[in-house]
């Protein structure tokens, strides 16, 4: 569980696999954590919050059963060690609502899915390229 | 004795009663029961005893009696044991008329009362009526009785009067709840103009009048032009009340209002309903006319039994009324039932909202429309009116007949509008339904001279002409309506609960569906929403998996590569399907922002991107002219993307293909045209461009969803804009686009 590059909330097994197939195309070797359900998720991060551990990037999928990504992204702006953790919200949906909403909790970025494996990998690229490289953080 | 001086101002308050004076035709005696003694005596009873009357004030009847030569049908009795008898002190009127012979000449003594006296009535026998009375008043009775309605019994009343006491006209004559009086049924000589259906003023027949007919249901003048004879009385003596005398003298103003009308003889029978006044058999004769005591009492009878049979009858013919009125009513409610549109249910059949009253014109306000049948005001005036209620109606119902007097500007639609029933069906929507009646005045022709310059008598008293008292009468009755009455009212209370049940039935009807509505139009977004999320998903993953397979598995033969190629393109097929239908659906949706459009830059940025995209060979690409529009820039570009793309794809089999893009100015409207040189679309195919997933069948070869068009009409829609085409197969399709333009 040491340095997780990508923590990813995401309930659909098959693009949790694509994804993980994915991450192995980058340039850079890059760690992906998945878990599948919000509420899993939350105690994670307090368990990593408490053992001071950030990730580098968090990608929360909007529609999750129960908590929603949403809610999650409320719980990581509430706590204090896990703040500045930039947040990515990836969703299938491109609905401006989602997007106001998501912005407006304090996500630093909202992408819609490629639909794609191809556009997935160009797009995990380019996560990796400025999240994970470029991006100035607090760690 | 009697000071009063009648004029226009106080005839009402003339004590006609004790008018101290009585017709000459007669003689009056009056003796005190107790003292036996005359207290008071006609003047003129010096014709009979060649003595004057004076001199047997406060004597012995006996005194005078000794002076008379007269003869009871052979008896030797006194007048005095004759009244004795007959009376037994209490009722005298039972053995009315005594028959007695004075002077040789033959007499009917009347006897009546009148206070502590006796009053003793001499008149004439001799009547102008040979009529054998007892043969004809039983038929007159059944004729009267066997009336098959109220106006033909009042008919058969007037003809079967004019034949037993043969006046010249006998006319029944109806009070109206005013005291307004009608003349209802008539019988005449043929020389003579009908007076039937004319109004007379109520002022015509003072209250103190009526009175009076109420107690006294006949009263004769014999001559308006007689001489009355005075009644001399006892030293201070109130004058003689002369209630239930025959003989009483008339008001100098009913003589005049008689003589100015050419009467000469009057008799007037009253008809009593319900204990009030209900009207009057009046007789006018053109000469003096006399008819004795029981040629009076036939007629009075024939009163009494029409007073009677009024009662009945007009009890009989209210609820004839009531059952009518209901009766449309049922109807009504029937077309309710049945049709779904109120107005037309309650407007356009046969029976109509104007049948369930006595109006002549009906106004429905129903859901902002007006609608009227009969004569009603004008539509304007009845909003106006509508206005009116919607502030001042507390009640769900309201009527009055006298509308004009009440809402001032409808003085000047009064003939059609004097009488208003109202009733609110929705005071907040302003929706009612309005019945009307017209103003009930009627010229009326007077017989005689009405015109005839007054005569002033020498007393001064001669000031009320029934032309003046006529003119008051009109003044009275305009901007009046008749009344509406409980049948009307209650029928329309009956009509009022069953379309407001119907109503809020039909409205709760309509709520139900909104809110069905509602519900699916809810559905249909989370429709939306599962479409973008829930089948996106798999069928990305579908694609990816595919890609996945054909990138990392190096071991897959041609075939199994073209396979996996072709799950990837259903894929994009369908992502793109998907994409359509909810762009179609956020239509619906989304608000539009409106902007001035430099089309130009637009449209030059469509093609840019459409020709990248769609990669045609050998096209000859023309953009015209390109005037400003307004319009949502996102919405507008696809619409302009989605027809040039079209334009760009279905011209692609040409050579070359031609696509051309040009707007012109006309008026207040911009009209972009976008125009190909491409497959074109078959005439049968017209009307089903613009619907959702309706493809032609000659654009199998192309891709495409079939929503792209669907599309463009709705957002032209959303700006009130036109979209429509020409086109012919195989030769290409020119698109409008019409835009109302900025002002």
């Amino acid at each position: 569980m040491l340095n997780t590059d990508i923590f990813f909330v995401e309930d659909d097994t098959d693009f949790a696999y694509i994804m993980e197939t994915a991450v192995q195309e980058l340039t850079e070797p890059t760690s992906l954590q998945i878990i599948d359900n919000g509420k899993e998720a939350i105690s994670i991060l307090h368990q990593l919050a408490e053992i001071k551990q950030k990730p580098k990037l968090i990608l929360l999928d909007l529609n999750l059963p129960g908590i929603s990504g949403i809610e999650i992204l409320k719980e990581i702006r509430d706590n204090i060690y896990l703040r500045y953790v930039p947040v990515v919200l990836f969703s299938t949906s491109a609905e401006p609502k989602d997007i106001k909403l998501s912005l407006q909790f304090g996500a630093n970025a909202y992408v819609t899915k490629p639909s794609s494996y191809l556009d997935l990998i160009i797009c995990l690229q380019s996560f990796s390229d400025f999240w994970l490289h470029q991006n100035a953080c607090l760690n | 004795m009697n000071e009063f001086k009648v004029d226009l101002s106080n005839c009402d308050i003339e004590p006609i009663h004790i008018l101290g004076k009585i017709q000459s035709h007669g003689f009056l005696v009056a003796i005190n029961n107790k003292t036996q003694v005359i207290s008071y005596i006609s003047e003129n009873v010096n014709l009979l005893i060649k003595d004057k009357a004076q001199n047997y004030i406060g004597k012995t009847f006996e005194t005078l009696e000794q002076q008379i030569d007269f003869n009871i049908s052979g008896a030797h009795l006194t007048i005095n044991q004759l009244v004795t008898i007959g009376s037994n002190g209490r009722e005298p009127e039972i053995n009315n008329p005594l028959y007695l012979e004075i002077n040789k000449i033959p007499y009917y003594l009347i006897v009546t009362l009148s206070g502590e006296d006796k009053l003793l009535e001499f008149e004439p026998i001799d009547s102008d009526l040979k009529t054998d009375l007892n043969h004809t008043i039983g038929r007159s009775m059944s004729g009267i009785l066997s009336a098959k309605n109220l106006d033909s019994m009042l008919q058969i009343t007037a003809d079967e009067i004019k034949k037993i006491i043969n006046y010249d006209r006998v006319m029944v004559y109806k009070f109206s709840e005013e005291g307004h009086g009608k003349i209802l049924a008539e019988a005449k000589i043929d020389i003579l103009d009908p007076f039937l259906g004319l109004h007379y003023p109520a002022s015509d027949i003072p209250k103190q009048a009526r009175e009076l007919y109420k107690r006294n249901l006949t009263r004769i003048i014999a001559d308006v032009n007689s001489v009355d004879s005075s009644i001399l009385a006892l030293p201070d003596h109130q004058p003689l009340n002369l209630t239930h005398s025959n003989l009483r003298a008339v008001s100098p103003i009913h003589i005049q209002y008689l003589r100015n009308m050419g009467v000469v003889s009057s008799f007037s029978i009253s008809l009593i309903s319900g204990g009030e006044l209900w009207g009057l058999i009046v007789c006018h004769n053109y000469k003096p006319r006399f008819i004795n005591y029981k040629a009076r009492e036939a007629s009075k009878l024939l009163g009494q039994v029409l007073s009677s049979a009024l009662e009945h009858r007009q009890g009989e013919e209210d609820s004839e009324i009531f059952l009518s009125y209901n009766e449309n009513v049922n109807d009504l409610i029937d077309y309710l039932e049945k049709d779904d549109d109120v107005t037309v249910a309650l407007t356009a059949s046969k029976i109509s909202l104007k049948d369930v009253t006595a109006a002549t014109g009906v106004a429905l306000i129903f859901e902002g429309k007006i609608t009227t049948v009969g004569i009603t005001p004008s539509e304007k005036q009845i909003e106006e009116i509508a206005d009116w209620l919607k502030i001042n109606m507390s009640e769900t119902i309201y009527h009055t007949h006298r509308f004009p007097q009440i809402y001032l500007p409808a003085v000047n639609y009064c003939h059609s509008a004097s009488g208003l029933l109202a009733c609110s069906l929705s005071k907040e929507l302003g929706e009612f339904i309005l019945w009307f009646k017209p103003e009930q005045i009627n010229q009326i022709s007077w017989a005689g001279n009405p015109e005839k310059a007054l005569e002033k008598g020498k007393d001064g008293i001669m000031q009320l002409n029934p032309r003046k008292s006529f003119e008051s009468w009109t003044d009275i009755v305009k901007n009046t309506s008749g009344r509406w009455n409980r049948a009307e009212v209650s029928a329309v209370i009956n009509l009022r609960e069953h379309i407001t049940y119907i109503i809020i039935r039909k409205a709760n009807e309509i709520r139900r569906l909104n809110e069905l509505l509602k519900q699916s139009a809810e559905e249909l977004n989370i429709f939306s929403y599962t479409v973008t999320h829930d089948l996106r998903t798999p069928l990305s993953a579908i694609k990816s998996y595919s890609e996945l397979l054909l990138i990392n598995n190096k071991s897959i033969d041609e075939q199994a590569k073209k396979v996996l190629t072709r799950i990837t393109a259903c894929a994009d097929k369908m992502a793109l399907l998907i994409k359509e239908i909810l762009n179609y659906s956020n239509l619906g949706k989304a608000d539009i922002e409106v902007h001035n459009l430099e089309m130009n830059v637009m449209i030059n940025m469509i093609k840019t991107d459409v020709l990248e995209g769609l990669q045609p060979q050998n096209i000859e690409f023309e953009i015209g002219e390109t005037p400003s529009i307004v319009g949502d820039s996102n919405l507008i570009n696809q619409v302009f993307t989605n027809l040039i793309s079209n334009a760009v794809k279905y011209s692609s089999k040409s050579n070359p293909s031609k696509v051309s893009i040009n707007g012109v100015k006309k008026g207040e409207d911009v009209i972009y045209t976008i125009t190909d040189n491409g497959i074109g679309i078959d005439d049968k195919y017209h009307n089903l461009v613009f619907d959702l997933f309706k493809r032609m069948d000659n654009v199998k070869d192309f891709e495409g969803t079939g929503v792209g068009l669907a599309i463009v009409k709705r957002i032209m829609e959303k700006h009130n804009g036109k979209v429509w085409f020409e086109s012919k197969l195989e030769l290409g399709t020119k698109f409008y686009l019409s835009f109302k333009c900025p002002h």
